[in-house]
């Protein structure tokens, strides 16, 4: 190989690929061109349907049947890929250029032992003997921070949680040492916190073996941590290229303003200073606009110039490799304020609505299904002790990553599920122990919920009209099929939707407008809570703005109970009038959105908050990395839940948080945190983040 | 009068066949030039294994229609010509009457019957049974399937159980067993179609129900119009005078089935409603652990709403391709049975049957056991093919 070489290692130029349907042709990616030098880290940036991740498998050649490179080039380390016969490109994949995918468990072969796959890898590319090859891959688990090293080889990929699988392949995508890492959203299917550990990681061996690296992701935070350049895609194009520093601050592109504008920064706020969602939609590969892609959505849109031409790539005068396709971006203003037309009053909180108090859910799991009426039954407690109020037109955001218990909650609360123990009162009313059957259509209709993922959550094989007019049916709204019809396009009305989409099938929507027909079926019987279950989490950030602006607008309408169940502080902050922290089970911490966010911290909060990335150059945060991975709710830790992964645990005398459950302690003005730290200890905590003095 | 040459055999043939080509040719059109509307059905038309595939199952379905309409075929499937016994295709007639069509197309068999005339009113029968009985089995199968796979726990335990069990046992014993005429009297077959042929009713009765249950208005009326004549249906086929199950007096009987064809029918459900059982019981298992169910779940939406108006709509795909396949199994079925002389009449013209009757004198005479059994080759074929079609369709966009 060409090691001597010193020039771009990927240098992609003008390149186009096109998938070929049986309907037609479909642009995927159209000129773009990027360079990734030695030991530098490229992020790729965009919303769904871009062509970020066709331009990766474009890299490796992987396209499919249908998908060819219709023009361009693609050069590695000064050799066309696209020249290369499949026997070269088959040498080159997996040693020269790795690639590590979104789904730790789909790149893993469930049938084989995680050693023996990390040991292909040199024993295919270099002929390496099966010694070798066993101690390097021993050595690049060691580098990739795995506790026990023989075991984790011996082990098969189901033994391992999400985040260790992630490792894994992260091991195998360095066992050859490659020049070029791609990584395509290799953190989204993972917890903050496990993500948080995971990118750290990526960043260090990426330093240590000074690899470059296109990292694909959505997340604007995590880019900024990780990468030294940056480029924006929209539609299939680049629409602007250049170092972090200058894109973040300098932005030259009206599309990646909009983006900006429309995620969560700390100092957004759900009143004073509401998001700004990108207006209409992301446009299908086969309906682009001429002229400017970005032209129907954009704030400086020029009729007779910006859909006149292609607009070629230009460089931004005064700044390093920094470019944009835009033709005015020289006469717009970038540091014009937002207009702040978009004011709303604060609502206040009115009467409790819904009161938990000591709410308990324990399932018996039997160690043997077949024959387990006696003896080995193992309890795992889903939600210890859960205590709260939410009061009328309130937002109360509960947080916590997986396995936290968040979903029980929910459930028992929409009465799938019976409590344990404890109650659940509604106006007064003691609800826990009636499930969704035993009670009456009012009780239903009240207490809704929206659901996590947009594509689950219709029914694909029956139409969006239906489907509402159903839930006012079941929830006795409306005379006749008249009435509920009108009633059915109201709500449309209601989630900002056309009315023609009643006629529509649910494939015929966009993720962000089944999410709002699911919003609409929620409000169906004018729900007075509302248990959102991570609403927003599996759209774009664009479709996030408007989905959640959204929500708050109804609730504000409405007076509704929001509950607001996710794992991502950037939205929580944004939106939340109350946070509630859980843990394995536990509610760690609960208070205000400013309590929360302020310290005195519970140490898990501390850790939640340093993992989020935010996407702000002025933002500085304390680093905070949790070693290892949440316990399983079925073997939790004896005493605290918190105590295997906590850094302060050293500062608490007498071994007490691996003996006693904390206490809730109360902190003052409803603020309450679980954790056997000293008052002294919890006063001298620091904040994580900062914004620095402009 | 000469016998016809092979080439006059076949443009003959072709001939008699001009109604069922032009129905052929009428679907094809239309289905092609509307085949973006169509949904799974049109996109059928841009697989060519699909398209051979159906134009077979198509051209075999209109054969039996026009065939019991008396269109195609040139003789009456049961008389026999005098010295046409096992006479080779294209032999004329000794001496036609008039209007009477002067050759045997495909020659006599060993009772002086027309071969071409049986063959086409051989498919009527399968056309007629395999797809009715296939349903049945699949209303079975799908409404014991669907709350095993949801509830699960126990009663799946209990009827996975019993589905291995019928699973386990030989088909063909089976089949002996219930056509002994020992086993007739004591009116078994008859009990078995009282308790298989309930479950469609339950079915739409349930399907009915759960739609409508928040509008009793709608529902009562719709529920006793639906019922009563599903009920009687019920009632006319399973009883029979003479037989055990003889529960409504003659005038109120709409049809009466030979007790032949309910064994047949009976069999095939008996057979089949396992497999089906399972496939939907495996779909229902996926498919419970959606948000759409969820959601229903939170509005109150009963169980038997869930199962048939929100997992089994999204079931269909795998089922469609399914009931394809199944369909050509049960026209195996039908021949093997009719070969066996079990259940059909044994003049009846069905595939199974001729083949048996040719069978014996095989060696001299080839044609009357050929035709019916490439008949039977083609259509199982076609079916297949449909079903892949179908099955590489849906999985493509």
């Amino acid at each position: 190989m060409t090691d001597s070489y010193d020039g771009p290692i990927l240098e992609i130029d003008s390149l186009s690929i096109s998938f070929f349907t049986r309907l037609r042709e479909i642009p995927a990616v159209m000129d773009f061109s990027v360079k990734v030098m030695p030991g530098e880290a490229v992020g790729l940036v965009g919303e769904s349907g871009c062509g970020k991740s066709t331009v990766a498998l474009g890299v490796m050649r992987d396209l499919g049947r249908n998908g060819h490179i219709v023009g361009g080039s693609i050069k590695f380390k000064g050799q066309d890929l696209g020249a290369m016969s499949p026997d070269a490109l088959r040498n080159i994949r997996g040693s020269e250029i790795a690639m590590i995918y979104q789904e730790p468990m789909a790149s893993l072969n469930p049938a084989m032992k995680v050693g023996k796959q990390l040991m292909e890898v040199p024993m295919i590319h270099r002929g390496s003997s099966e010694k070798e090859a066993h101690a390097r891959a021993l050595q690049v688990v060691k580098d990739v921070k795995l506790p026990d090293p023989d075991r984790i080889l011996d082990a098969y990929p189901h033994q391992l949680s999400g985040g260790q699988q992630q490792r894994i392949v992260i091991a195998m995508a360095l066992m050859a040492e490659p020049s070029l890492l791609i990584l395509d959203e290799p953190t989204t299917a993972l917890d903050v916190t496990v993500e948080a550990a995971v990118v750290d990681l990526v960043k260090e061996l990426g330093k240590k073996y000074g690899t470059s690296m296109l990292f694909i992701s959505h997340n604007l935070g995590l880019v900024l941590e990780t990468c030294d350049r940056i480029c924006v895609m929209y539609s299939g194009e680049a629409v602007e290229r250049g170092s972090i520093k200058d894109v973040f601050d300098e932005m030259q592109h009206p599309y990646t303003q909009a983006l900006f504008r429309s995620i969560p920064l700390p100092g957004a706020d759900k009143n004073a200073r509401p998001l700004r969602a990108i207006p209409g939609n992301f446009p299908l590969p086969h309906e682009r606009p001429p002229g400017c892609n970005f032209g129907p959505r954009c704030d400086y849109f020029e009729a007779g110039r910006c859909d006149a031409t292609e607009i070629p790539m230009a460089d931004v005068p005064g700044n390093d490799r920094h470019a944009t396709r835009c033709l005015r971006f020289q006469e717009i203003d970038w540091n014009a304020p937002l207009g702040k037309d978009l004011q709303t009053a604060r609502s206040e909180p009115g009467d409790v609505v819904l009161k938990m108090d000591n709410l308990k859910k324990y399932y018996e799991v039997a160690a043997n299904v077949l024959f387990g009426k006696r003896g080995d039954t193992k309890v795992v407690k889903a939600n210890e002790t859960l205590s709260f109020e939410a009061r009328e037109s309130e937002t109360l955001a509960i947080v916590g990553e997986s396995g936290c218990g968040k979903s029980t909650f929910a459930k028992v609360l929409m009465g799938l599920e019976t409590a344990t123990d404890g109650q659940i009162l509604l106006d007064n009313r003691n609800i826990e122990s009636t499930s969704i059957q035993d009670r009456d259509t009012q009780t239903i209709a009240d207490v809704q919920m929206v659901f996590q993922n947009p594509f689950d959550t219709l029914n694909p094989s029956m139409g969006v009209g239906r489907q509402i007019i159903r839930a006012l049916e079941v929830f006795g709204i409306g005379n006749s099929e008249a009435e509920r019809r009108q009633r059915m396009l109201e709500l449309l009305d209601l989630v900002k939707l056309p009315r023609e989409f009643a006629e529509r099938m649910p494939r015929q929507l966009s993720g962000g407008q089944k999410q709002r027909v699911g919003i609409a079926r929620a409000f169906a019987g004018n729900a007075r809570i509302v248990v959102a279950d991570e609403p927003v989490s599996a759209l774009d950030v664009s479709v996030q703005a408007a989905v959640t602006d959204l929500l708050m607008e109804i609730q504000r309408e409405q007076k509704t109970t929001l509950l607001f169940i996710s794992h991502d502080l950037s939205i929580v902050r944004y939106l939340s009038d109350r946070v509630m922290v859980m843990y394995l089970g536990h509610v760690v911490e609960l208070g205000t959105t400013e309590q929360v966010f302020a310290p005195p911290y519970h140490p898990y909060t501390e850790a939640l908050l340093s993992a989020v990335p935010i996407a702000d150059t002025r933002v500085q945060k304390r680093h905070i990395v949790l070693e290892g991975d949440i316990p399983s709710a079925m073997d939790p830790p004896s005493g605290c839940p918190f105590q295997t992964r906590c850094r302060w645990k050293s500062r608490v005398p007498g071994n007490l948080c691996e003996q006693e459950v904390p206490p809730m302690r109360q902190m003052g003005n409803g603020h309450q945190i679980k954790c056997h730290l000293s008052d002294r200890e919890l006063a001298e905590m620091e904040p994580v983040i900062q914004i620095a003095a402009e | 009068m000469e016998p016809l040459s092979w080439f006059e055999i076949i443009t003959r043939v072709l001939w008699q066949f001009i109604p069922v080509w032009i129905a052929l040719i009428a679907v094809f059109v239309l289905s092609i030039r509307y085949k973006r509307r169509l949904g799974l059905y049109g996109k059928l038309f841009d697989s060519t294994i699909g398209m051979i595939g159906f134009a077979l199952v198509m051209f075999w379905v209109f054969t039996g229609i026009f065939g019991a309409m008396d269109l195609i075929v040139t003789h009456d499937a049961l008389s026999q010509v005098s010295g046409m016994k096992n006479e080779p295709p294209g032999t004329p007639l000794m001496s036609p009457d008039d209007g009477q069509y002067p050759y045997y197309l495909f020659g006599g068999d060993n009772l002086a019957r027309d071969v071409f005339s049986r063959m086409i009113k051989g498919a009527w029968v399968v056309v007629q049974i395999a797809p009715l009985a296939t349903i049945f089995a699949f209303m079975v199968g799908i409404t014991l399937g669907l709350p095993a796979g949801f509830y699960g726990g126990r009663l799946d335990t209990f009827l996975s159980f019993l589905a291995n069990l019928i699973l386990a046992f030989p088909v063909i014993l089976l089949f002996y067993l219930l056509v002994t005429p020992e086993i007739v009297a004591t009116g078994i077959p008859n009990y078995m179609a009282v308790v298989l042929f309930i479950f469609p009713i339950v079915f739409i009765a349930v399907l009915l129900n759960s739609r409508y249950r928040t509008q009793p208005r709608v529902r009562t009326p719709l529920l006793i119009v639906v019922l009563g004549i599903l009920g009687w249906l019920y009632l006319s086929l399973i009883s029979e005078s003479g037989s055990k199950v003889s529960v409504i007096p003659d005038f109120l009987d709409l049809f009466n089935v030979p007790g032949g064809i309910l064994v047949v029918f009976v069999s095939v459900v008996f057979v089949n409603s396992p497999t089906v059982f399972r496939i939907v019981r495996g779909l229902a298992l996926d498919i419970k652990t959606r948000d759409y169910v969820a959601a229903a779940q939170t509005r109150g939406e009963g169980a038997w709403y869930i199962m048939l108006w929100e997992i089994l709509p999204n079931a269909r795909g795998p089922l469609i391709v399914d009931l394809c396949l199944r369909i050509g199994y049960t026209t195996i079925l039908l021949g093997t049975l009719g070969f066996f002389g079990l259940g059909l009449p044994p003049e009846s013209p069905d595939w199974g049957t001729t083949i048996n009757d040719g069978r014996r004198l095989l060696q001299i005479y080839l044609h009357p056991a050929l035709v019916p059994a490439l008949s039977l080759l083609s259509m199982v074929l076609g079916l297949n093919l449909l079903a892949d079609g179908l099955r590489e369709e849906s999985l493509r966009d």
